[in-house]
């Protein structure tokens, strides 16, 4: 049974090549379907798996995670494409299994999507799971995230295997109580860095132990509801890390972890917790230490600035604006071209982006130039619209698409040449959605 | 064809957090109807300006560091600014020019900056810089003779005591003072406030009660503003109302 299975989908894989079509997704929706959602399950599997899950930062660690063992002459398999659900996992898994379903490989390292850990993980056998932290976002509705977090806390209640946690985030930390039993639970953690500060930049919003329901106690904030915390009542929060990045100086752009120092090419705090991350692998990998800093130093990633698409035969340009001045100058390159264009304009207003989204109003949209359409996007959407109505422009030109595919579907219907411009936290999840649009009509990413 | 005259305070000073879109706004909304607007500014070492030939005075928000700067020039302004007041003319001041109306501001070294004590109010900076009131607010007003929720964005360490007579109620953020019930000062020809945003952008009803106030103050007919489409700027803040307080 289970190679009839495989040769399906093999023939799918093929089909789909032939057409020149992404085979990520669609093999995998299939045997989803006729193995009545256990499509994972037929694989054999013998070599160790590492998975990657958590709100921010998956791909980035997946991927240096997969270069240790790459660099170190290893033959891995990663979900590159960020196919992350059990259908993406089980396309890839198609096409280097032979017919008995046997995947041949010293490791695979998948990047897995929050709610799909349990799912695949009851079906293969998962060795390490680095759990890299938990953020609502403006999805959260009614407690969305603490339904995730119940369901990887079900999953780790019998999981025995490596659980490397960040131990600065309490939504991550908690999941090293799930299993007594398991003497495998890592935390990592980050000594303060120049801008930590002492109360947390979000004005109302309390935190409290998943214990025992006392506020935690923190004696730092790194930024949101990262930092070092402890409850006072029941000791949570109190372990002893497993690695700890410390010197911190982003000015500088490095960072010590187990008295080596790495000099990241992406200088945020927020990249800083990924590679310590990464550096708690090759830790518990036995990664030689010059390989993790090779890993760790040539990293970056292609972060949207003035980065091409082509969405079908439409050429789309994104460029991230975290202020004015970043917004006014993507504006004026799209005003030295000579021909009609479209813009769409993701905002968000996470804590990262600094709350408060009042600097659209200091960018110029009166100098406009045959700007012949606007889509905005993003959590504030509607700002941003508003705020490109009262500089003069129609708003019958405005469309307001607060979801990110449906805008890039909105920007992608005419043709012509596009530009994208998003602010920080919405440059990832616009790239993202560009990508999912090429992938579905043709096109790439330049 | 109507015609109001603004004069904007320290412009090149006091603008925080889109402060200046207030006058874009405004611009915006006047034009959309064919009224005629004129915006002159004035800052430290501009001529004085006759006050009581302006419709709307309008001053922005700033630092510490800059309110102490601006005070001794506006305290010059003082006799100008309060005849302009008296004889109708309409003020509309956000946070930091909210605090120089009242009788003193104290920063947060303990310094205090006289204010033009045009109303009673005072204002105390929390001695804590990390002790800000920020975040996104919502208030219900009532003074357009309609229940109107307006959503705006505060960051003041400024508690502001002995207001009688506020914009509104606090629904979500902390208003004049830390967690406080009330946000703002009102009177006929008076808003002020400690919204950013700009205070404007999503609450057309507050840009539209100040326009139409300025048309009329020197006529006898009330006029009737012409309805603009207000839909975005309603969805607007209906997504953020939903947002914040229906959670």
């Amino acid at each position: 049974m289970n190679s009839i299975l495989i040769i399906i989908g093999k023939i799918i894989v093929a089909v789909l090549r032939l057409f020149k079509r992404n085979a990520g997704n669609l093999p995998g929706i299939v045997l989803w379907h006729l193995t009545k959602g256990k499509c994972c399950k037929m694989f054999k599997v013998d070599c160790p798996i590492i998975a990657v899950t958590g709100t921010n930062g998956k791909t980035s660690v997946t991927n240096c995670i997969a270069q240790l063992f790459e660099q170190n002459g290893k033959k891995i398999i990663i979900n590159k494409e960020g196919n992350n659900l059990d259908t993406g996992i089980c396309s890839l898994l198609l096409r280097h299994c032979n017919i008995s379903g046997k995947v041949d490989a010293d490791y695979l390292i998948f990047e897995t999507d929050e709610s799909h850990v349990p799912v695949v993980y009851s079906q293969l056998k998962l060795e390490t799971l680095v759990v890299l932290n938990f953020f609502r976002d403006q999805l959260d509705r009614n407690g969305e995230m603490e339904t995730l977090i119940q369901k990887i806390n079900g999953f780790c209640k019998t999981f025995e295997g490596n659980l490397v946690l960040n131990g600065d985030d309490p939504n991550t930390a908690r999941l090293g109580r799930a299993n007594e039993k398991n003497k495998n639970v890592k935390y990592f953690h980050a000594k303060p860095y120049a801008f930590a500060t002492e109360s947390i930049f979000e004005a109302s919003e309390g935190r409290f132990c998943p214990f025992c329901g006392e506020s935690l106690e923190y004696e730092y904030y790194q930024y949101s509801h990262i930092g070092k915390f402890s409850c006072k009542k029941c000791g949570f929060g109190n372990y002893e890390p497993y690695i700890t990045a410390e010197n911190i100086d982003l000015e500088k752009s490095v960072f010590t972890a187990d008295g080596h120092k790495y000099s990241p090419q992406l200088n945020s705090i927020y990249n800083i917790y990924n590679m310590t991350a990464v550096a708690a692998a090759a830790k518990l990998y036995d990664i030689p230490e010059n390989v993790t800093d090779n890993v760790i130093s040539k990293y970056t990633i292609n972060n949207g600035r003035m980065e091409t698409f082509m969405l079908g035969d439409r050429k789309a340009t994104l460029n991230l604006a975290k202020n004015p001045v970043g917004a006014n100058m993507t504006l004026r390159v799209m005003n030295e071209m000579q021909t009609e264009k479209e813009l769409l304009f993701v905002l968000n207003d996470n804590i990262a982006d600094g709350l408060d989204v009042s600097w659209i109003w200091d960018i110029n949209f009166s100098v406009f130039d045959r700007v012949t359409r606007v889509v905005t996007s993003g959590t504030r959407a509607h700002d941003i619209a508003v705020r490109i109505k009262c500089s003069g422009y129609p708003a019958e030109n405005i469309t307001v698409r607060p979801d990110l595919d449906e805008a890039v579907a909105e920007l992608a219907k005419t043709e012509g040449r596009k530009f994208v411009i998003a602010n920080y936290t919405a440059v990832q999840p616009t790239r993202s959605a560009l990508k999912r649009y090429a992938e579905k009509h043709g096109g790439k990413n330049e | 064809m109507s015609k109001i005259k603004i004069l904007h305070m320290y412009a090149d000073m006091l603008d925080l957090y889109g402060d200046s879109g207030n006058m874009e706004i405004i611009a915006y909304r006047c034009k959309m109807r064919g009224i005629e607007c004129e915006i002159d500014k004035y800052s430290i070492d501009s001529p004085m300006p006759d006050f009581s030939a302006y419709d709307l005075i309008y001053i922005g928000g700033g630092a510490d560091l800059e309110q102490q700067h601006i005070s001794e020039d506006l305290v010059k302004c003082r006799n100008g600014i309060e005849a302009a007041y008296k004889n109708g003319t309409f003020l509309f001041l956000i946070c930091g020019g909210y605090q120089l109306m009242g009788k003193h501001y104290r920063d947060a070294d303990g310094v205090d900056i006289p204010g033009l004590a045009l109303f009673d109010y005072y204002t105390i900076a929390e001695p804590n810089r990390r002790k800000r009131c920020i975040g996104n607010v919502v208030i219900r007003t009532e003074f357009t003779g309609k229940t109107v929720d307006i959503v705006g964005f505060e960051n003041h360490g400024g508690q502001t005591h002995d207001v009688k007579t506020p914009l509104g109620e606090v629904l979500y953020g902390h208003g004049n003072r830390t967690k406080s019930r009330h946000e703002g000062y009102f009177e006929k020809n008076v808003i002020a406030t400690y919204m950013h945003g700009p205070c404007l952008a999503k609450n057309p009803e507050i840009s539209d009660y100040i326009i139409g106030y300025c048309i009329n103050r020197n006529s006898d007919t009330v006029a009737q503003l012409t309805p603009l489409d207000d839909k975005l700027e309603n969805d607007c803040r209906q997504v953020m109302i939903d947002r914040l307080l229906n959670k």
